[in-house]
């Protein structure tokens, strides 16, 4: 199943025809275009990951005594990472929330809607996308005090469920992670859905039209037809929401500050306790170490697993 | 919006799969008209339009609350309708001055983004080369970096090139975080672009770039305003970078200033705080739907994302 | 040479916008040439906090008026607490963007001079004729761990019990109610529950999302009741297994499974401190508040909800002692000062910019403004002074048995310690016991255990 991308059907590699060039020269030349995305890459981006790469290993702070002489303390912050009580209870709800809320949530919802909007009258279709990708566009502080207001005690929520005779909990308080992984559902899914209409749009009616004709009802067509049409599509999708998803902070911290106590803590929260609350700049960058881990821990997931490669 | 649609119509040489009517009925791929097509049509338009009212919940506060005179966390109509909120809000000091910041920034970051990532598109699309999908792969680990955690060292950095309390300073760093999303999204873009159009002028003698220039992006337009739209939007929302590179509070952008707006809770009205996350959201939604418009009903993330 | 156009395009766009920005940036501070000085001063600007802001706008166009070869630099900082640290511990690390002057807070002091960010005093207050108007127990704020003195303050503040005069009259107080012991409080926190179950008869910050509030206002305005402490200074060592801070959970423990304080869930929003002030105590449902002295600030005219009423309302009584045991009444004391930067090249200048903002007249209008307590004698005795609020008088007394924080640069981990153990016996999930073991184990962790001692 071909992705419409007619120009990797071999035609690549061609290039401008520069017969007298030497070989070397050629392939140098080709890359200059890379050069001003490197050098921004490199100077502000390398350069910095690096040193807090090598900061994780020193006790760098902020203030006190090791703001004026930072010292080499070598896996120290890694091992207290790893000791602190605090550090596995905040990756399991980074884990879970991703899960939760990218991988689900945003995949299926936005899977989902892309679906539900071809049956759509236009009208409705229109409306409904907006106020999805409302969400989206909505910057973050914005979109992380509107859900604070929602799902506070005395907030929107309540109200509603109030209006119907529910008496709703304190969401903030009782479902911290439940509030959290709910907003960011609405906050991210006009993503999701974007791509998977196009990536949906796309699939030859052909075979879904064969399929039918086979015997297939809409459910099957979908599991067995669609789905793995879209595969890479779905691939990169959830690649690159996990990968977001998994920095999230200003909606999580203004929800919640990663309360009560430490039930919504998820590791970007720690990072920013620890780096600029408590001045800890070597340990907050220890932790962001490992969150680059559990990133490629879970693009390699993907990668292999989805084998986005055409066949 | 409908925003849906892949760009059928900008892409000679693609057929154009979803205008193909498979029968009367719903286009695409969904079924012949038959029994339950409708009560699916039906439960389809239901389903939808409880997710939109889902989706427009939260934000009803905000609208609410932005126009009351004493608006509190319940979401309430308004006793009294009022735009004092608005009026308290819009000082120059308040309002303009960081709003114009924060284009400033955005616009900046979006344009040195764009065009660095489309010039690094090129090659990573048109030439098949062995580091390729590493180099993809690694500069897209690049976005699930906290930035909060790299500030020190970024802090320094400016320092010793001296570019700290500098809108430039700045908006090259802000590039240089969004290229990542940037650079993967173009290549996918440019991916769609079917090569034959460029070997045509190569083989007239045209060079990478004459062809990239003349042919590629004028066909990848849509796909141009998805990369500004979604690099500025980005940068419109981003409080650490401008506030930890940026000293005097005239360059603020507005995601400072809301930022400290939002972190009194309650000493501060509500109303007030409503009023100004509209006024701080909506030139985001505006230039949305501006471009979306104008890229006519091809706006989509379409080819964004193929991988 | 086809390349070539894209080549230097490419590179050159870059590089250029580079340069521009290089060449346009701000510099750092320094002399412009002989008898020229740029005095940069940072402060924080936040929200309806803009009293500083406004003092040194003064300072500066008065300063520059007399001294026409200084130009003042003003740095306004838009942040909360924490970013507000973190933006100025940024700004001082490099020399080029460090302050000379800033707005410090006496948290912070100790934490910085290690970090030798700031400049030691002593030699120009030796020099400075007004050093002397200074109340002694204010200047320990501006010390460093050596002794020598960092920061001028700027104002104090202090703290006690607030009450609403109608609802303890409803439970048969008296409107000059002043408990000698803790369990007068809590006697009179219980007659408040029986006379109306609805009003919440106590509020004691508790918990991590009030953050310093639950640490000074809450738990240190007991602890340090107790006769027990945080922090041995003579031996510089933390104290750890002490009974005084068992009984300080204890009487936390108490106020919120007895129903006499608010629920944990109101307790833990982080939103509460604006709600007592704003909402519960002028609308009666709050009876006894343990506070600070600016909470007029926010009923006062201009403040963000005012409360005319409030002078007839309000009245006020020291935070007693645990068994009522000299002194009889506890306060802490936080505040800001004035700190010169280590790396100032005018440091004379510096400071005498520094004696300008905090001469009496500007003394006088900021503790007015801010709603401080006066560190100086002679703003102190200014009819205006007690005039602004009623209630100044009063904390301005508790100033003679304050006790400040041991704000070393451990400090701030080791309040997070105290308002993790004070979220566990408010909740329930521990016993004081318990939650002390858990304390003394943090503070060993930071610490270490040859720097603590048992209490």
């Amino acid at each position: 199943m071909t992705t419409l991308a007619p120009a990797e059907a071999g035609a690549r590699g061609a290039g401008p025809s520069t017969p007298r060039r030497s070989h070397l020269r050629r392939s140098t030349g080709r890359l200059v275009p890379l050069v001003p995305a490197i050098v921004l890459l490199a100077l502000f981006m390398l350069g910095p990951v690096i040193w807090s790469f090598y900061g994780s290993f020193t006790n760098a702070a902020l203030t006190g005594p090791n703001a004026a002489e930072p010292e080499w303390i070598g896996l120290d912050n890694y091992v207290q990472l790893l000791s602190d009580p605090d550090f596995p209870k905040a990756l399991w709800l980074t884990v879970l929330f991703v899960l939760a809320s990218a991988v689900v949530g945003q995949n299926v919802l936005g899977l989902g809607l892309a679906m539900l909007m071809r049956s759509a009258l236009k009208p409705v279709r229109a409306v409904v996308s907006t106020l999805v990708v409302t969400a989206w566009v909505l910057p973050e502080i914005v979109a992380a005090f509107a859900a604070y207001a929602f799902f506070h005690a005395d907030g929107t929520l309540n109200s509603l469920l109030a209006g119907v005779g529910i008496a709703g909990p304190d969401w903030l308080y009782e479902n911290p992670m439940l509030a959290v992984i709910l907003a960011n559902i609405w906050r991210g899914t006009a993503f999701s859905m974007m791509v998977y209409s196009a990536a949906v749009a796309e699939v030859p009616p052909e075979i879904t039209e064969a399929a039918r004709v086979d015997g297939a009802n809409g459910m099957q067509r979908l599991v067995w037809v669609t789905l793995p049409t879209i595969r890479r599509s779905i691939s990169t999708n959830l690649m690159l929401t996990t990968l977001q998803t998994l920095s999230v902070f200003t909606l999580i911290y203004v929800m919640t500050g990663g309360g009560p106590g430490t039930d919504s803590t998820t590791l970007p929260i720690l990072a920013y306790q620890e780096a600029f609350k408590f001045a800890q700049v070597g340990y907050g960058t220890a932790i962001a170490t490992v969150m680059l881990v559990i990133g490629a821990v879970f693009s390699v997931v993907y990668i292999r697993s989805l084998k986005p490669e055409v066949d | 919006m409908t925003g849906l649609a892949v760009p059928a119509s900008t892409v000679p040489g693609r057929p154009a799969r979803d205008e193909a009517p498979a029968g009367p009925g719903p286009r695409g791929s969904s079924a012949i008209a038959g029994p339950g097509s409708r009560a699916t049509k039906v439960l389809a338009n239901v389903v939808l339009v409880v997710v939109g009212l889902c989706f427009v919940l939260p934000l009803g506060w905000i609208l609410l609350a932005s126009l009351d005179a004493s608006a509190t966390l319940v979401v309430d109509i308004p006793e009294e309708v009022t735009f004092a909120n608005f009026s308290a809000v819009m000082t120059p000091e308040q309002t303009w001055v960081p709003l114009t910041n924060a284009f400033l920034l955005s616009a900046g970051t979006g344009l040195v983004t764009l065009v660095a990532a489309v010039l690094a598109a090129y090659p990573l699309s048109r030439y098949r080369m062995r580091f390729n999908k590493p180099f993809l792969y690694t500069v897209l680990f690049g976005t699930c970096l906290p930035i909060t955690a790299m500030m020190v060292p970024v802090y320094s950095l400016f320092v010793r090139l001296n570019l700290l309390d500098s809108l430039p300073g700045t908006i090259l760093f802000m590039a240089a975080t969004s290229l990542p999303m940037a650079i993967w999204m173009a290549k996918n873009f440019m991916d769609s672009v079917p090569v034959s159009l460029e070997e045509a002028a190569w083989t007239d003698g045209a060079s990478g770039m004459t062809a990239l220039r003349r042919i590629v992006l004028p066909l990848m337009r849509p796909g141009l305003a998805v990369v500004f739209i979604f690099v500025f939007i980005q940068a419109w929302g981003n409080f650490f970078v401008p506030f930890v590179l940026l000293l005097s509070p005239e360059k603020q952008p507005a995601a400072v200033s809301i930022f400290a707006f939002f972190g009194q809770y309650g000493s501060v009205a509500y109303g007030q705080l409503a009023a100004y996350s509209m006024l701080y959201s909506l030139p985001v939604l505006a230039l949305y739907v501006l471009v979306a418009r104008l890229s006519g009903s091809s706006f989509a993330l379409a080819g964004a994302v193929k991988g | 040479m086809r390349l070539a156009r894209p080549l230097t395009a490419g590179i050159a766009a870059p590089m250029l916008v580079l340069a521009l920005a290089a060449c346009g940036s701000g510099g750092g501070t320094g002399g412009d040439g002989d008898g020229d000085a740029t005095i940069k001063i940072a402060y924080q600007k936040f929200g309806n906090f803009t009293q500083a802001d406004e003092l040194f706008k003064d300072v500066k166009a008065e300063y520059e008026d007399e001294n026409p070869d200084v130009t003042i630099e003003l740095v306004p900082i838009e942040a909360s607490q924490n970013d507000y640290f973190t933006k100025l511990a940024l700004m001082q690390r490099s020399p080029s963007t460090a302050p000379d002057l800033m707005y410090e807070d006496t948290f912070m002091i100790k934490s910085d001079v290690e970090a030798g960010y700031l400049l030691p005093l002593d030699d120009y207050l030796a020099e400075w004729d007004e050093w002397d108007q200074f109340v002694d127990q204010a200047k320990q704020a501006g010390l460093g761990d050596d002794g020598k003195t960092y920061g001028v303050p700027m104002g104090t503040d202090t703290r006690g019990l607030w009450f609403n005069k109608d609802v303890l009259a409803k439970a048969g107080l008296p409107e000059d109610w002043a408990p000698t012991t803790w369990d007068e409080l809590l006697e009179a926190a219980r007659a408040i529950k029986k006379a109306d179950p609805e009003v919440i008869p106590l509020n004691v910050y508790s918990g991590k999302p009030m953050g310093e509030a639950s640490s000074m206002q809450g738990f240190e305005m007991l602890l340090y009741g107790t006769g027990g402490t945080l922090y041995d200074a003579d031996e510089s060592k933390w104290v750890v297994g002490s009974q005084e801070f068992v009984d300080s959970l204890e009487f936390i423990q108490t106020i919120y499974t007895e129903g006499l304080a608010p629920t944990p869930q109101q307790a833990l929003d982080p939103n509460v401190g604006n709600t007592v002030s704003a909402e519960w105590l002028p609308q009666g449902k709050l009876g006894i508040a343990l506070d600070g002295s600016w909470m007029p600030g926010t009923w006062l005219e201009n403040g963000t909800a005012p409360w005319p009423e409030w002078t007839e309302v309000m009245g006020t009584a020291p935070m007693p002692t645990q068994e009522g045991q000299e002194p009889g009444a506890v306060s802490m004391s936080g505040g800001w000062t004035m700190a010169v930067g280590a790396g100032t090249k005018n440091p004379e200048v510096a400071f005498d910019v520094l004696t300008h903002a905090l001469d009496k007249e500007h003394a006088l209008s900021f503790a007015i403004e801010n709603s401080q307590i006066a560190v100086r004698s002679d703003v102190a005795e200014e009819p205006s002074y007690s005039e602004a609020n009623p209630t100044v008088p009063f904390f301005s007394e508790l100033v003679s048995v304050t006790q400040f924080r041991p704000a070393t640069s451990d400090y701030a981990q080791i309040s997070n310690a105290i308002q993790v153990a004070m979220e566990s016996v408010m909740t329930g999930q521990q016993t004081p016991q318990e939650a002390a073991e858990v304390y003394d184990q943090a503070v060993v962790d930071q610490v270490g255990e040859e720097n603590t001692t048992e209490g």
